[in-house]
């Protein structure tokens, strides 16, 4: 009798699991499910998917994620091709990988079903770019979201004080910082602050320096070229740049670069537009009304910003897909972006960021659009995660003193070419 | 006839109980043990679909994985002797009748307490070199900090990281072995004490010998922690400055979860795996011979 009761209990226990998991067919054509990125650009795109619900009816469920795991979230469900999602947010660097492993839906044809014969040419061309795979010439599997390139920050005050005319090449930034940090010295000033943590940090403060000094990451045919002389002499300035930067940066994210620049310790950096509002709240910021944006510093080469745009994808998997291209050209229309962008998002639309209410808002705004037009996108590589984290690792021990630019970039070099003859 | 059938249904419980009892538990193990380990050997088994050794073959060629094997070793070694010196000398002072012993003892037990992420966030803040409290207090007394980067110079990276497990877990060591040390009877003190022997004899030949199962037990439930360290340092460091902290689970996560390479992944936790086997079982036989004797 006891036994049988057990029984009992384990079997009811188990039908009521089975049926408390929810049928993902039974949602199928009543909402639509979205990953995005926790945070502000996550935020505006929730604002509009409420919007969108009061207008069509039509619910979106919309999932956060911080940025690390929504990456690894959107991999593992377009991998075991759940259908979790109708819409993925995504960082431009991932794109490459989620093209290469056919994940993602063309979205040529469903353009062409609402009568238009690809995206709108008020996208800006960089990020427009970013979207088709191959890239630029490729066919079209995302929209850009969120317009974010790297620009120059640098005190103006400081700048004037010490009568410096603003920075336009990597000299004038070399000399600078020299003569700011010797003219402030005891004020706790630093001439330049940048990241050299290994991994995304390093090598994004990198970047710039590496393309204006004519260096490339692979030749024509894909073979790693860090370790020429230009790519040498890059690193070597960077370590360089590293004397006028506060110690420890060799393990700086972006959250010790913000705090020297916000305490008003730091003079010049290299940073992404959604710290520009920051420095206007009287609560965190030292430097009210003093800090100046430009494009980046040219070398050899003209200056060129490294871009990261949040784009928004179909996957392959998704169950709506005409249904989710509707919301997702509804949200990338200038109206909608608009709102987005005041809510401190860089648009991707050329209209926008030459909209009065935005620019007077912005002031910024000028500064950024020419960056995001001669941005570059980082290599796109679907091997880009561990190519950077290798490149960064050499990065970081450059800064860190480990090894010379020299030993650094030939073992950086080394270790690329096996990831690469790997992904062959 | 209705007697025997009762007898019967009395045998069949008697024998099938135990079995429906442990089913869940199996099940659960299966689940979330057995079948996982299975499917991770045969993925680590496979490059591109296809089945081969070349995930095992690129270690002995992978100088990331080779560091990082060296430095969870270092970590390893350097924390676990730390933790066990403390450990043992704080046990030995609270177990002695000293004044406050109570409160000692509690307030020894505070890091343990905190979360570990927790803990190195903590940590992450007082040690930055510019803002952080402990570069502050010095540069107060006069020290010049300018060197003094922490978590950003490869060497003190290191010993940073190795400081802050050895801050968060010797507490533990102290408690298992206090416990150890409240266990052993008074007799053999006593006789200790009526043969003459010195505070060093008796604690070589006394304290020691019967404090060995504790002190096994202990070292080995720390070995294996730390051979597995994640969470400290992937706060603390990340692994930096360039590769100066990076553990074997640090590159086992990028590997897996940045670049989505489970079967290399897979690999390293073998190794990972078999390593630590090799040394419990080292640390459980000295145990067994302990008991024996």
């Amino acid at each position: 009798m006891r036994l049988t009761t057990l029984l009992t209990l384990i079997v009811l226990l188990l039908v009521i699991t089975v049926s408390c998991s929810k049928d993902p067919q039974q949602a199928a054509h009543k909402e639509l499910t979205l990953a995005a990125i926790s945070g502000v650009e996550g935020d505006a795109l929730k604002a509009a998917a409420l919007d969108y619900e009061r207008q069509t009816g039509v619910h979106i469920e919309i999932t956060q994620f911080p940025y690390a795991n929504l990456f690894e979230k959107e991999l593992i469900d377009l991998n075991a091709r759940t259908g979790a999602y109708d819409l993925i947010m995504m960082d431009d660097p991932w794109f490459p990988t989620f093209a290469t492993k056919q994940f993602l839906t063309e979205l040529t044809p469903l353009l062409q079903k609402r009568g238009q014969n690809g995206p709108d040419t008020d996208f800006v061309d960089t990020s427009i770019a970013l979207c088709r795979h191959p890239y630029q010439t490729g066919s079209l599997y995302a929209l850009p979201y969120v317009g974010n390139s790297q620009l120059f920050f640098y005190r103006k005050d400081l700048f004037e004080k010490h009568s410096l005319k603003p920075p336009t090449t990597w000299d004038d930034v070399l000399t600078a910082a020299k003569t700011i940090q010797e003219k402030e010295t005891g004020s706790g000033m630093y001439g330049y602050v940048m990241r050299a943590a290994q991994g995304n940090a390093a090598v994004a403060d990198f970047m710039p320096i590496f393309w204006a000094f004519g260096g490339e990451m692979f030749d024509a045919s894909g073979k790693p070229t860090v370790n020429t002389p230009e790519g040498i002499a890059a690193l070597e300035f960077m370590v360089q740049m590293g004397k006028y930067t506060p110690p420890g940066y060799a393990s700086f994210n972006a959250d010790e670069v913000g705090a020297h620049l916000l305490q008003g310790t730091a003079a010049m950096s290299i940073n992404w537009p959604a710290w520009i509002s920051k420095f206007e709240d009287p609560s965190k910021s030292k430097v009210i009304g003093k800090v100046e944006f430009t494009t980046l510093p040219s070398g050899r080469k003209p200056g060129q910003a490294e871009i990261g745009n949040w784009l928004i994808a179909i996957p392959r998997t998704a169950r709506n897909t005409e249904a989710a291209m509707d919301f997702l050209v509804w949200a990338t229309t200038a109206e909608q972006m608009k709102r987005s962008a005041l809510g401190g998002n860089p648009p991707t639309r050329k209209s926008l960021f030459r909209d009065p209410e935005l620019v007077a808002k912005f002031h910024a705004y000028p500064a950024q659009l020419r960056s995001l037009e001669t941005s570059r996108p980082r290599p796109r590589t679907p091997q880009w995660n561990e190519i950077e984290n290798a490149f960064g690792i050499f990065l970081s021990k450059a800064n860190s003193g480990a090894l010379s630019p020299a030993e650094a970039m030939n073992q950086a070099n080394a270790e690329i070419e096996k990831i690469v003859q790997r992904g062959r | 006839m209705p007697k025997l059938r009762r007898l019967s249904n009395a045998a069949v419980k008697r024998h099938l109980l135990p079995y429906v009892l442990i089913a869940p538990a199996v099940a659960v193990l299966l689940a979330l043990s057995i079948y996982p380990l299975i499917y991770s050997s045969t993925v680590s088994l496979q490059v591109n679909d296809a089945w081969s050794p070349g995930n095992f073959t690129r270690l002995l060629s992978d100088n990331f994985f080779l560091t990082a094997m060296a430095h969870t070793f270092v970590f390893a070694v350097a924390a676990l002797t730390c933790e066990f010196l403390l450990g043992l000398g704080l046990a030995l002072l609270l177990n002695s009748h000293i004044r406050g012993r109570g409160f000692f003892r509690a307030t020894l037990l505070v890091p343990m307490m905190l979360p570990p992420v927790v803990a190195a966030i903590v940590w992450r803040l007082l040690l930055n070199p510019n803002f952080g409290a402990i570069n502050g207090t010095l540069k107060q007394i006069g020290v010049n900090t300018e060197s003094l980067t922490w978590t950003a110079s490869p060497v003190l990276a290191m010993l940073s990281v190795i400081a802050v497990d050895v801050w968060q877990w010797t507490p533990f060591v102290f408690l298992v072995l206090l416990a150890g040390l409240q266990a052993i009877p008074q007799e053999p003190y006593e006789a200790a004490l009526i043969d003459g022997s010195t505070r060093w004899q008796t604690f070589r030949h006394v304290t020691l010998p019967l404090l060995k199962p504790a002190i096994l037990i202990v070292l080995l439930l720390r070995t294996m922690d730390l051979l597995r360290v994640f969470d400290q340092i992937f706060i603390l460091t990340e692994g930096g400055p360039g590769f100066a902290t990076e553990t074997i689970s640090l590159y086992i996560y990028r590997t897996a979860f940045r670049f989505f390479d489970f079967g290399y992944a897979a690999a390293m936790s073998f190794v990972l795996l078999a390593l630590t086997n090799v040394i419990s079982v080292v640390y459980i036989r000295l145990l067994r011979n302990e008991s024996r004797a």
